[in-house]
C-alpha cells in the first residue's frame, strides 16, 4: 500500500512538471505559432502524461491528455492550423488538467468533460475538413451543434454525455474565480545527472586535498585530531551528494510487470511477478548499467525458468508460475534476486554442453563442482536453451550479464534445484564511487587493490613459496594458494615474448633467499590468490575513476585514483586478473 | 547614450580588423600548433588541442606499448600520455637525456590523451590551399595514411599534419587488452 503512495507521489511531481511544461509550452507557441519545436515538445509531453496517468489508473487525466495529444498530432502533420482563438481553448485544456493534477491529492471534483469535447470537436473538424480553418471559432460551432450531431459526437466518446450535460460543464468551468488558480511549486526538483557527477568529481578532489592537509599537518607533528572536523564536514558532504544519486530500485523493477507479461504472453505461459524490497536505493549510473541485464534475467526466468501451464499442471504446481525480483542491502552490496519457481537447471546437462562446447576439458569437467559448473553459463558462447528463442535469443547473453556486473565491481551467482526453481543474483556496489582500498607499491609505483577484493595481508619468505609447475603455490591458512608475483603478471607479454620458460618464476628466481615478502591474499569467486608486491603502503578511501580510452580495455586495471600528492595511482582489477588465471586453467 | 559617441581612432582599428577578418575568411585559413618529433615539425590543428601545459607525473601503464608513458592527473582528468617520437621511431639518442617538458592535451570528448614535446609548440596560420593532401608519398613512410592528413609548406620548411585522434584509433592500442593469458600470446610470434 505504501508502494502505491510512492508512486502516486512520484506520478504526481512528474505530472506537475508536465502541466508547468505545458504552460511554457503554450505560452511559446502563442507567441510563436510556427515553432516546430514547441508543437513536438507538446505532442510528446502529452503523450508521456496520457501513459502514465493511464498507468496509474487515472482516467480523466488519461482522456484529456489524449485528446490534446491528438489534437498536437494533428497540428504536427499539418492537417490541424493553429490560431489565436483556439489557444483559449488549450489553456484551458491544461488549466483544467493542471486541477485534475491537483485533484489527486486534494480530492475535488473537476469537470472536464466539456473542455475535452470541445477540444474533440475542433479535432474532428480538422479531419473532416483540413481545408477550413478551425479558428472560425470553436465555441459558436459548440454551441450551434445540431441535435443529430450531438448524438454522434456522443457516440464517438469513450464516455457517452449528452449535450445537456456537456453545456452544463462548460458553464461550471467558465463560472471559476480566476483567483483560485495558484501556483505550485513541486516539492521535487530535476537535476541533471551531468551536473551531479560534476559535483561528485570536485568532492573527489576536495577529498584528495584533505588528504594531503592532513598527511602534511601529521608530518609536522600536529595531532590528526585537529583537524577532524574538517575531516567529517567533507566525508558528510561526499556522502550527502552520493546519497543524492540514488533512487530507488523500484523505479526500475516496476517497469518489469509489463515485461514478464509479454513474454509470458508470447510463450502462452501464466506468470506472476512479484517485486520485493523496492525501497533499497542504488547509485543511478549502477541502475542504468545493469538494467538491460537485468532485463535478461528476467526474460530468461520466464522463458527458460518457468514450465508452460500444462507441464506445471502435471506436476502439480500452480498453473501460474512467479518470478520474484528481490532487492535487498548489506553493507555496501546490494543484492538483486531474480527467483523463479519452475523446472530448474539441469547441472548435468549443462556441464555435457559446456564440454561439448569446449568451453571446458575433459579433466577439469570431473573435478568442478556445481557451482563451478553453472558458471560456465556465463562463458560466452554458451547458451543452453536448445533452440533460440524471439524471447532470450535476442540482445544480450549470459555472458554480458556477467561482464556487466564485474564492470562495475560486482558479481553474478546462481542457485538452483531441479524442478523447483532458480534463483540468478546480481551482487552490486550501492555506490560506485567510494570505496576502500589497500595501496601498495612496486617498483617505486603505488598501486591500488579495492579492500572488497582483499581478503588478507600476510608476510612470507621464499622458503615458504614453492615451484608448482610452471606456477608457485604457498599456504595459507591451512589451504594451499597460487601465488604471483605481481611484477611478474603485469609484465608477462615481455616475458613471453623473449621465450622465458617460466614467466611466473622469473622474479622469485631472482629473490633473495631470506627477504621477507609482502603478500595480498585476494579473492573472487571463493577463489584465493596470493599477489607478491614490493611494499604496503597504506590503507584509505578511494574515489575511483574509470579510464577512458585509449587505455580504457587493460584487463588489469579497473581504474585510477589521484593521491594525496596529485599523482595517479592505478586500481587493480581482481575479478579481471583472477578470472583469466582461472580461465587458463580450465582450458589448458 | 552610446549613440552619441565620437567616433573614434579605436573604430576605425576595429572596423579595419573586422575587414581583415573578412577577407581572411574568403581565403579560408586554418591556424595549426606546431611541434618538433626528431627533426621534423609535426602540425595539429588548433581545434584539436585543449591546452598545452608543463608534464606532470605520470604512472606508467603495465602491458601497454612503450610509446604509451602512462597515465597522469591533469585537473582532476586521468589523461594517457603518448610519446610520438617514440612511436614513430624519430627519438634521437642525444635526445634522451632532455626531458619532455610539455604535453599538447587534446580536445575530445571521448579520448582523453596528451602528446608530449619537448619545446613549446608554436603557432602558425596557413591557407587551406597551402596544404598538399595526403597522397602516394606517405606510403614508404612509419605513418599510416589515414592518420595524415597532408604536408604544410611555409618557406623552406614542411610541416607534417596529423590527426591525432584517428592516430590513436587505428593504433592497436584498443587491440592490446593486455590478456594475462601466456597461451594467447605465444602465437603472434
Amino acid at each position: 500500500m505504501a508502494k502505491e503512495e510512492e508512486y502516486k507521489e512520484l506520478f504526481l511531481a512528474e505530472a506537475q512538471e508536465n502541466h508547468e511544461q505545458l504552460n511554457n509550452l503554450f505560452t511559446e507557441l502563442e507567441k510563436d505559432i510556427a515553432s516546430k519545436t514547441a508543437v513536438d515538445a507538446i505532442f510528446r509531453i502529452t503523450h508521456t502524461l496520457k501513459g502514465n496517468a493511464m498507468g496509474m489508473g487515472f482516467s480523466a487525466i488519461a482522456e484529456l491528455s489524449h485528446v490534446m495529444e491528438d489534437i498536437f498530432n494533428e497540428v504536427k502533420t499539418g492537417r490541424l492550423k493553429l490560431d489565436l482563438l483556439f489557444f483559449n481553448s488549450l489553456f484551458k485544456a491544461n488549466d483544467t488538467l493542471g486541477q485534475l493534477i491537483n485533484s489527486i491529492q486534494t480530492g475535488a471534483d473537476v469537470k472536464y468533460i466539456g473542455i475535452k469535447t470541445k477540444l474533440e470537436v475542433a479535432l474532428r473538424n480538422a479531419r473532416q475538413n483540413t481545408a477550413a480553418p478551425v479558428n472560425e471559432n470553436v465555441q459558436e460551432q459548440e454551441q450551434n451543434i445540431s441535435p443529430t450531431e450531438s448524438v454522434e459526437l456522443a457516440a464517438n466518446l469513450p464516455f457517452a454525455i449528452d449535450a445537456t450535460q456537456q453545456v452544463e460543464d462548460e458553464s461550471d468551468y467558465e463560472g471559476e474565480d480566476p483567483a483560485e488558480q495558484k501556483i505550485t511549486i513541486s516539492d521535487m526538483v530535476q537535476v541533471p545527472v551531468r551536473k551531479l557527477d560534476y559535483l561528485l568529481n570536485i568532492i573527489g578532489e576536495l577529498i584528495i586535498e584533505r588528504d594531503a592537509l592532513i598527511a602534511r599537518h601529521t608530518d609536522r607533528g600536529h595531532k590528526v585530531s585537529e583537524l577532524a572536523r574538517l575531516q567529517r564536514i567533507t566525508s558528510d558532504l561526499q556522502f550527502g551528494v552520493m546519497d543524492i544519486r540514488l533512487v530507488q530500485i523500484g523505479f526500475l523493477f516496476s517497469k518489469f510487470h509489463r515485461i514478464v507479461r509479454d513474454v509470458a504472453a508470447l510463450e502462452n505461459k501464466k506468470v506472476d511477478l512479484v517485486l520485493e524490497g523496492t525501497d533499497i536505493e542504488i547509485d543511478r549510473n549502477i541502475l542504468r548499467i545493469m538494467s538491460d541485464s537485468l532485463v535478461h534475467l528476467v526474460r530468461n526466468s520466464v522463458s527458460h525458468g518457468i514450465e508452460s501451464v500444462e507441464e506445471r499442471m502435471r506436476l502439480g504446481k500452480p498453473e501460474t508460475g512467479k518470478v520474484t525480483l528481490t532487492a535487498r542491502s548489506e553493507k555496501d552490496t546490494v543484492y538483486i534476486h531474480v527467483t523463479d519457481d519452475g523446472k530448474g537447471i539441469d547441472v548435468a546437462l549443462i556441464k555435457r554442453k559446456a564440454l561439448e562446447k569446449g568451453i571446458i576439458t575433459p579433466d577439469f569437467a570431473n573435478i568442478m563442482d556445481d557451482d563451478e559448473v553453472l558458471m560456465c553459463l556465463f562463458e560466452p558462447g554458451f547458451s543452453s536453451a536448445e533452440k533460440i528463442t524471439e524471447v532470450s535469443g535476442r540482445g544480450v547473453g549470459m555472458d554480458v550479464v556477467k561482464r556487466a556486473a564485474e564492470s562495475i565491481g560486482g558479481r553474478v551467482l546462481i542457485q538452483t534445484e531441479l524442478g523447483k526453481g532458480s534463483t540468478f543474483t546480481l551482487a552490486l556496489p550501492s555506490s560506485m564511487a567510494v570505496k576502500g582500498a589497500l595501496l601498495f607499491e612496486l617498483q617505486k609505483q603505488v598501486f591500488a587493490i579495492a579492500l572488497n577484493h582483499t581478503e588478507a595481508v600476510i608476510s612470507l619468505q621464499k622458503h615458504e613459496i614453492h615451484k608448482v609447475s610452471s606456477g608457485l603455490a604457498s599456504s595459507y591458512l591451512g589451504k594451499t594458494i597460487p601465488v604471483f608475483f605481481l611484477h611478474d603478471l603485469f609484465n608477462l607479454d615481455n616475458r613471453i615474448e623473449r621465450d622465458e620458460l617460466y614467466p611466473y618464476h622469473h622474479t622469485f628466481d631472482r629473490t633473495d633467499a631470506f627477504q621477507k615478502l609482502d603478500v595480498v591474499v585476494v579473492t573472487h569467486n571463493n577463489r584465493l590468490v596470493g599477489l607478491v608486491v614490493d611494499k604496503l603502503v597504506q590503507q584509505k578511501e578511494i574515489v575511483e575513476k574509470t579510464l577512458s580510452k585509449p587505455v580504457d580495455h587493460i584487463d588489469l586495471f579497473s581504474g585510477a585514483t589521484i593521491l594525496g600528492n596529485g599523482d595517479v595511482c592505478l586500481v587493480l582489477n581482481i575479478i579481471g586478473i583472477i578470472s583469466n588465471l582461472y580461465k587458463e586453467k580450465k582450458t589448458h | 547614450m552610446a549613440d552619441e559617441k565620437p567616433y573614434t581612432i579605436d573604430d576605425v582599428r576595429r572596423e579595419a580588423s573586422r575587414e581583415t577578418e573578412k577577407a581572411a575568411d574568403v581565403v579560408k585559413t586554418i591556424q595549426l600548433i606546431v611541434f618538433k618529433l626528431g627533426d621534423e615539425e609535426y602540425g595539429l590543428s588548433i581545434d584539436m588541442i585543449k591546452e598545452v601545459i608543463s608534464t606532470p607525473n605520470i604512472a606508467r601503464v603495465p602491458q601497454t606499448p612503450d610509446y604509451v608513458k602512462g597515465v597522469a592527473n591533469i585537473r582532476g582528468n586521468i589523461i594517457t600520455v603518448l610519446d610520438l617520437e617514440q612511436k614513430f621511431g624519430l627519438a634521437k639518442p642525444e635526445h634522451h637525456n632532455i626531458k619532455q617538458n610539455f604535453t599538447l592535451v587534446l580536445k575530445s570528448d571521448e579520448y582523453k590523451a596528451g602528446v608530449l614535446v619537448r619545446q613549446v609548440p608554436g603557432t602558425l596560420t596557413v591557407k587551406e590551399s597551402d596544404i598538399d593532401l595526403a597522397s602516394g608519398f606517405i606510403q614508404y613512410t612509419n605513418l599510416d595514411e589515414s592518420s595524415i592528413i597532408g604536408v604544410v609548406k611555409s618557406g623552406n620548411r614542411m610541416i607534417i599534419l596529423i590527426d591525432m585522434i584517428r592516430l590513436i584509433q587505428i593504433d592497436n592500442l584498443q587491440n592490446i587488452s593486455a590478456s594475462i593469458q601466456p597461451t594467447k600470446n605465444t602465437n603472434n610470434e
